[in-house]
């Protein structure tokens, strides 16, 4: 990655003739410039992450990378270009094609919150490093990913009947991603759970009493933040930001 | 001691794991607490806590989900809500921490109220029951339970990932009695006390298992369900102990991958700390469910004499 600097991001260049203490310098002082900032940069990423709900603490990163040192992924599983320090530098700066180069990464974040635990700027990283995917995912820069496709899977499970159907939710997560489920050890595990007494799923499952009150509550909010965050500024594109 | 009777019991928040895959660790958790003199009051119309997927859907949903639990915990009188499962106990904490801000508090009260549920005034403690066992009874209190001790059972203490973390919200660390968010100790002393023969210097103690990914992101539980295992292996561990469903199970469901992928010799069996603490104090391994865990801890406690 080249040498950025956010002040030479942001401030351009005397346009024409510049001239400093009666000597002409036109052309020459800053030229060498133009090599070290590779375009387009969008502040307008961290402007919309910033506004989000979860991504209110970007701007309290020091860069220091503790993070990143405990980050299980990084380091336990060996996932290098795995690095939440970078994930928010790149949406700080607004360094949109590296974004969308590492952007197919995010969705492995496990939500083990070491960073959050460890962060001593008090920045919650799992909360961030999931709105940058947001937004990654919101314009259409990166695809939905399984683990988008679970938490909402899993949401209209937990909304249904107020309580988890986990059968039902391995069920049609499982179908939602063409996989069948293969034969053998599904029987084997539904026997197991049905002598143990533990299968209680679909028109068994268990729900919450009341939870027909709360349940339209519920689905109505959703509809809210979805319209919400449709209407959410995009900010400038990357042509308006660098100027 | 006086003291701690006089307090109303906390109330206890099962989560949807206890009463489903988890039903073993509800079972055996009510014998320990019963034994121990300790029981808990359920949160009877409890809902899902939204555990860490909800919140990226919905931030605010994430937020409605727990406080409806909490403030029936209030209604019931109690201060105090202790739970079993790390991602409730993360959720639970993270929704306490948030309502703390009036205008949040006003606005998931309202939502709370259309639906029919009390108002929360953002004033109760959150406790994992590990937590809980520990500071009320105590290592010695549990040991003087103890009627057919662990003998020579060789433990791997498991954490996972959000019994502690982040301490800002659960109060690790906060007070002597609390647990220590860098090295946990808790399940150690109970296991202890129990007369396992336990690993504390056990590396993988707090590594996480993946199970937040269990079906999505095969690669990584996988892999991280094997290195707990390896790790347990390596340090010559027999049972692994844990003290989260998802973790439990998440492990337990990866068997066979981790069998292909990384050979046999990394399964052992694994079980919740209650199921092991429900043997020692001499319940027999039927009583203790541990024929529920697909790992088969029956079998292996069954070779080794308990009836």
């Amino acid at each position: 990655m080249p040498v950025v600097e956010r002040s030479l991001v942001e401030t351009s260049r005397p346009p024409g003739k510049v001239i400093l203490d009666g000597v002409d310098v036109t052309g020459h002082w800053s030229t060498f410039l133009n090599s070290r900032v590779p375009p387009p940069f969008d502040p307008g990423i961290a402007q919309w992450v910033r506004q989000q709900p979860l991504g209110a603490t970007l701007d309290q990163c020091w860069q220091c990378g503790t993070c990143t040192a405990g980050c299980c992924l990084h380091t336990d599983f060996g996932l290098e270009e795995f690095n939440p320090r970078r994930f928010l530098y790149l949406a700080q700066v607004g360094y949109d094609q590296e974004l969308v180069r590492v952007g197919p990464l995010l969705w492995r974040c496990l939500s083990c919150n070491k960073c959050v635990e460890r962060c001593p700027k008090g920045v919650r990283v799992d909360e961030v490093v999931h709105e940058v995917g947001r937004y990654l995912r919101e314009t259409g820069k990166v695809p939905e990913s399984p683990a988008d496709r679970f938490d909402s899977a899993y949401t209209s499970n937990v909304l249904a009947r107020g309580i988890l159907d986990e059968a039902a939710l391995y069920r049609t997560y499982e179908r939602g991603e063409g996989r069948p489920l293969p034969v053998a050890p599904t029987l084997r595990m539904g026997w197991r759970l049905l002598v143990s007494g533990r299968l209680r799923t679909g028109p068994f499952a268990r729900r919450t009493r009341g939870w027909g009150k709360m349940r339209p509550v519920l689905l109505r909010m959703l509809e809210e933040e979805r319209r919400n965050r449709q209407r959410a500024p995009r900010g400038p594109t990357p042509e308006e930001g660098r100027r | 001691m006086t003291v701690v009777e006089l307090r109303e019991p906390p109330a206890y928040y099962p989560g949807c794991s206890l009463d489903g895959m988890g039903r073993a660790y509800e079972v055996s958790g009510q014998m320990v607490l019963e034994e121990l003199g300790v029981p808990l009051d359920r949160i009877v119309d409890y809902n899902c806590c939204g555990a860490t997927e909800v919140k990226n859907v919905s931030p605010d949903v994430a937020l409605v989900l727990p406080a409806r639990n909490l403030a029936l915990a209030r209604e019931m009188g109690r201060t105090e809500v202790v739970v079993a499962c790390n991602g409730c106990l993360y959720s639970l904490a993270r929704a306490n921490d948030a309502l703390a801000d009036t205008a949040v508090r006003s606005r998931v009260n309202e939502r709370l109220r259309e639906g029919g549920a009390p108002g929360y005034n953002g004033t109760a403690r959150v406790e994992h029951i590990l937590e809980y066992i520990h500071s009320r009874v105590g290592v010695v209190g549990v040991r003087a339970r103890v009627r057919r001790p662990l003998q020579g059972i060789t433990v791997a203490p498991y954490y996972g990932c959000l019994y502690t973390r982040p301490k800002l919200w659960t109060g690790a660390g906060s007070s002597p009695d609390r647990e220590n968010p860098h090295d946990p100790g808790f399940l150690d002393d109970l296991l202890e006390a129990c007369g396992a023969t336990v690993l504390r210097d056990f590396s993988a103690k707090t590594v996480c298992c993946g199970g937040g990914h269990a079906l999505s992101d095969l690669e990584v539980s996988v892999g991280f369900s094997a290195s707990i295992l390896n790790e347990a292996r390596r340090a010559g561990a027999e049972v692994v102990a844990t003290i989260c469903p998802l973790g439990q199970i998440n492990i337990e469901q990866q068997f066979d991958r981790i069998r292909q992928a990384y050979g046999a010799e990394l399964l052992r069996p694994v079980a919740y700390f209650t199921q092991l603490m429900a043997l020692a104090f001499g319940r027999s391994v039927r009583a203790a469910r541990l024929k529920d865990n697909f790992s088969r801890p029956d079998l292996f406690f069954r070779e080794r004499g308990f009836p």
